[in-house]
């Protein structure tokens, strides 16, 4: 170990080297994949190159080379526990037919898991420190062991990439061994049946770029590959680079009408409530709980319509005597696994006979808007593309008959009208 | 027992169907796994270590044959030739593929049975005294009452996203079989002053990482408005429960924080809104469900006794096994059979599609075609005549069921853990199996009498150690594993939580540190008659916990 530490502490950039980098460049014809990695793993590099795969959607031909070339290349996989039963058999089925001699499992470290994600959820909350704990921590202290890294990165995937070369150097003076740089997808697909490469489990269900399984969704024909990575999230792309670079998601064509309602997609008259908005003025607005209390008088004083917003934890109680004032209640569902929305959608409908409109803002998904309807609600704002379609299409992933009674509008069938209902 | 009609079957099939979709959307891919986690996590289906598992339920532990050969049929056809049942009567299949899920519902629907419900943050299946409708000291049958909770909380869609899962469980007899004080909710048959037959509702009990002991929220609860009251206790819950914490989730921790007056005041104001609505229930609705459930038509004239002694002469295995696997019957002439699912060195609750197999056929030929699941997980046969005992005991000997230690040191309950539980810390099961080894012989366990072991394979305590005489807690310590050992717990109507003895033990170590208490126990009991647990009271820890530890 002091020997490597050493070996780091005295790496610094030198011209030499990159001008050998560049030299190199022009030696290898542009697809001789083979050729770049063997020259780099016997001549330039011996015993001083390794690989990080993720083995996924498309990290066989990478690894087919290595096995080609030295199979017993370490090949460091990064084993984040978030994998997906499919990719870790996937790795051994790789390993078997590859022959791959050295894949060696990276484990984040236990104390930081039980630190940071003892419930194993940072992913949903603070996917970049689930990545920091469980991929660029447990990385660091072995990329600081190689001279070489060799990637799966291509030109065509990015524009940036569009000028990556076979040999780069990179600013802390290790050498990044790209094979693949020229190859495009058509390539890379040929490149797999001409070898028989096996596919990843997941490909043919539609997962094309295959990452940890909470973060992994999967991508419509003609889009990005990647874009199915972190769907949902303000998130690219891990902080570390070798297979996990990626393109930016592109971002979904914003369906013109949100609000779902008697059967259709309309146009929306209200609009959230803003900071510096006035309760004497304000028209068309979802008004806070809070902010409506904190101003009572002046919302009872304006005549124009609004709406009032109920977030969970909120109490419909509170405004009791002042629901009439309102078109429109939305009542709020941060996470469509907070159910406290459906008490309130509830309360107003059976208990206040609230009967103007009760709509759903926020996580609203398909599979919970049969409930939501049960209980009241009977608007939807709905940004998910899969539960507009579902909504369009009139189908909904609903049990039509029901063993509970509930809301104002089912009716009794059945043998045991105290019970049952339908719609 | 319960058959479904249109209306049930048609529900079964409405929910199989959407099911069905949701995994066809989620091996196409339009879910991603953590949108299709909540909606199969409502259906029973959870990713376990090795495999996906699929969670079934047996409603208040209640089946006949037609749904034990199902279950066989699945063990063979779609896993590993084996089914697990579990401390919440229900079973589980540790390796479906999640392709045929959609098939294997079809077939439970075929034979009344599903997996709505088994998991996620909903009123999952109301359990019940393994006994109900045979046991001689029950007030009432629990069960219809059961059943008419199990349709009222089926797909409730208010209580579907609730801040944590939520645990029914009944008892019609005072003798408490089905651990009520540790569950959110506990039913036990109540009489008032006029002697109407109703429920002390007890609310806020449970295990996990926190034990609690549920307290009495209302002593009497009429039928009539017993559902009215539950929906006022989950409407305070769902709207009030943390969901800040998931470890604080769980409706006990509201009690414990809030003080059970400032809930009861909530629940009380909810249930004076809702009290007298739709959700009255009419006396003939509550007849014709428990019509259901009316005992089966009983032979008299039989043999009402068995001369245990002399059997125990003739055939000691045989006597054993009367002397603790038998229930009394309140029909003369009958009682009531566990079949031990712990053998020694095996998986405790593991049964073979055979076994299962064999069990329903002796249910279908001897049984009236009844059988339950024990949340000790064990089988049972409620209703079985005397005259019958040894005939059903030998066909029980050809199955390898006969084991005659209910109720003993090796009837232990023990949790998946690390074999199979993604969240372990430790292994559960190998201790299980060795501690049977340890007290393998028959005359010896006997001689121990009743004594209660339960192994968690960590802090979620589904291996319901904190109740047990003796638990056992697997943690991770440095890396490795440690047992720590509790005594003095008990789920009955005596609930009290086990206390920690002293250090933990490694697991090599467990089986001594086991006999090491059982023998201060035997030295020290006034006699024969006095239990572990009795004498664990009247003694207090220190004899144990200086056997273990020496003087200090
Ligand atoms: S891919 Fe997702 S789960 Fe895996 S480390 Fe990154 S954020 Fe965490
Ligand atoms: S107690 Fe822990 S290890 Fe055992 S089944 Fe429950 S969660 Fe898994």
């Amino acid at each position: 170990m002091a020997t490597l530490n050493m070996l780091h502490s005295e790496r610094k950039p030198d011209k030499l080297r990159s001008l050998g980098i560049l030299a190199l460049n022009g030696m290898f014809d542009e697809m001789d994949a083979v050729g770049v990695l063997r020259q780099a793993a016997q001549d330039i590099l011996p015993g001083d190159l390794a690989i990080v795969s993720s083995f996924g959607a498309d990290s066989a031909v990478l690894l087919h080379l290595v096995a080609q070339v030295d199979p017993s290349l370490p090949v460091y996989f990064l084993e984040t526990g978030k994998h997906f039963p499919e990719t870790l058999a996937y790795v051994e089925t790789l390993k078997k037919q590859l022959g791959l001699m050295n894949v060696i499992a990276i484990h984040p470290d236990p104390a930081d898991i039980k630190r940071f994600d003892p419930t194993g959820e940072l992913w949903e909350t603070d996917p970049d420190s689930c990545c920091h704990i469980r991929k660029t921590e447990p990385l660091e202290p072995i990329t600081e062991q190689f001279g070489g890294w060799v990637t799966g990165r291509k030109r065509f995937q990015t524009k940036e990439r569009g000028v990556l070369p076979h040999f780069e150097l990179t600013s802390d003076d290790r050498i990044k061994v790209n094979p693949l740089a020229y190859f495009s997808d058509a390539d890379v697909n040929q490149y797999k049946i001409d070898h028989g490469l096996p596919e990843h489990p997941l490909f043919s269900m539609g997962y094309k770029s295959i990452g940890c399984a909470p973060c992994t969704s999967v991508v419509a024909e003609g889009e990005d590959p990647r874009a199915g990575r972190w769907r949902g999230l303000n998130k690219k792309e891990c902080g570390i680079h070798f297979d996990f670079n990626g393109a930016i998601a592109s971002p979904m064509n914003a369906a013109k009408f949100t609000l779902y309602k008697d059967g259709a997609f309309i146009a929306d008259p209200f609009h959230a409530w803003e900071d510096g908005d006035d309760a004497a003025t304000a028209r068309y607005k979802h008004v806070p709980v809070t902010v409506f209390l904190a101003n009572r008088e002046a919302f009872l004083d304006n005549q124009a319509p609004l709406g009032l917003l109920v977030s969970p934890g909120e109490k419909i109680e509170d405004v009791e005597q002042d629901l009439s004032r309102f078109s429109s209640i939305a009542i709020k569902f941060p996470a469509f696994t907070d159910g406290r929305g459906y008490s309130t959608a509830r309360l107003l409908a059976e208990r206040y006979h609230y009967d103007g409109e009760i709509r759903a803002v926020g996580d609203v998904l398909q599979d919970q808007i049969p409930l939501m309807r049960r209980c009241g609600v009977n608007a939807f704002v709905v940004t998910h593309q899969p539960t507009r379609e579902a909504l369009e299409e009139n189908r909904l992933p609903e049990v039509a008959i029901f063993y509970q009674p509930v809301g104002i509008a089912e009716v009794p069938v059945g043998t045991r009208p105290y019970l049952r209902r339908a719609h | 027992m319960y058959r479904y009609d249109e209306f049930d079957a048609a529900f079964v099939e409405g929910r199989t169907a959407q099911f069905a979709d949701q995994v066809a959307r989620r091996l196409s891919g339009e879910l991603s796994e953590d949108q299709f986690r909540p909606l199969r996590l409502m259906n029973g289906l959870y990713l376990q270590l090795h495999a996906y598992m699929l969670r079934i339920a047996v409603p208040y532990g209640t089946l006949n044959s037609r749904q034990m050969r199902k279950f066989a049929h699945i063990a063979r056809t779609y896993d590993r030739g084996y089914g697990h049942f579990t401390t919440r009567q229900n079973i589980q299949f540790n390796w479906p593929k999640l392709r045929d899920v959609p098939a294997i519902l079809g077939e439970l629907a075929s034979v009344e049975m599903h997996a709505i419900q088994t998991s996620g943050n909903c009123i999952r299946n109301t359990t019940a005294d393994q006994f109900a409708g045979a046991a001689a000291d029950e007030i009432i049958d629990p069960r219809p009452i059961a059943e008419i909770i199990r349709q009222w909380s089926s797909l409730h869609p208010e209580f579907t996203y609730l801040p944590r899962k939520f645990k029914i469980a009944m008892t019609g007899a005072p003798n408490d079989r089905a651990a009520i004080r540790f569950h959110d909710i506990g039913l036990q048959a109540a009489t008032n002053g006029a002697g109407d037959i109703g429920w002390e509702v007890w609310v806020g009990g449970g295990l996990g990482r926190t034990p609690m002991i549920a307290k009495l929220i209302n002593s009497f609860v009429p039928n009539e408005h017993l559902l009215a009251y539950l929906e006022s206790i989950m409407r305070v819950y769902n709207r009030y429960g943390r969901r800040d914490n998931k470890y604080k989730a769980r409706i006990k921790i509201l009690v414990h924080e809030e003080g059970l007056e400032t809930i009861k005041g909530q629940v009380e104001a909810e249930f004076a809104e809702v009290r007298g609505g739709v959700l009255t229930l009419p006396a003939e609705e509550v007849d014709r469900i428990t019509a259901y459930f009316a005992p089966p038509e009983f032979k008299t004239g039989t043999a009402t006794k068995i001369d245990v002694a002399y059997e125990s002469i003739i055939d000691p295995a045989y006597g054993r096994w009367l002397d603790h696997n038998i229930n009394s019957h309140r029909q003369p002439g009958y009682a009531s059979v566990t079949i031990s699912l712990k053998p020694i060195g095996g998986a405790p609750g593991d049964a073979t599609d055979a076994q299962m197999d064999a069990v329903a056929d002796i249910a279908e030929r001897y049984a009236f075609d009844e059988l339950r699941v024990s949340h000790e997980q064990n089988l049972v046969l409620p209703h079985v005549a005397i005259s019958d005992l040894r005939t059903v005991y030998d066909a029980l000997v050809a199955a390898q069921l006969a084991e005659g230690n209910a109720g003993l040191i090796t009837d232990i309950i023990c949790c998946p853990g690390m074999d199979f539980c993604s969240l372990a810390t430790a292994r559960s099961i190998p201790i299980a199996q060795e501690i049977g080894r340890k007290f393998a012989s028959a005359e010896r366990q006997a001689d121990i009498g009743d004594l209660k072991i339960k192994i968690s394979g960590c802090i979620n305590a589904c291996g319901h150690h904190h109740v047990a005489h003796i638990g056992i807690l697997g943690v991770e310590k440095k890396g490795g594993e440690l047992y720590q050992i509790t005594l003095g717990g008990d789920a009955t109507e005596n609930a009290s939580v086990g206390k920690i003895i002293g250090p933990g033990f490694e697991a090599e170590q467990v089986p001594d540190a086991i006999e090491t208490l059982v023998d201060t126990y035997i030295a020290r009991r006034t006699s024969a008659d006095e239990s572990f647990i009795a004498a664990y009271r009247r003694l207090g820890e220190a004899p144990f916990k200086e056997a273990l530890y020496g003087n200090a």
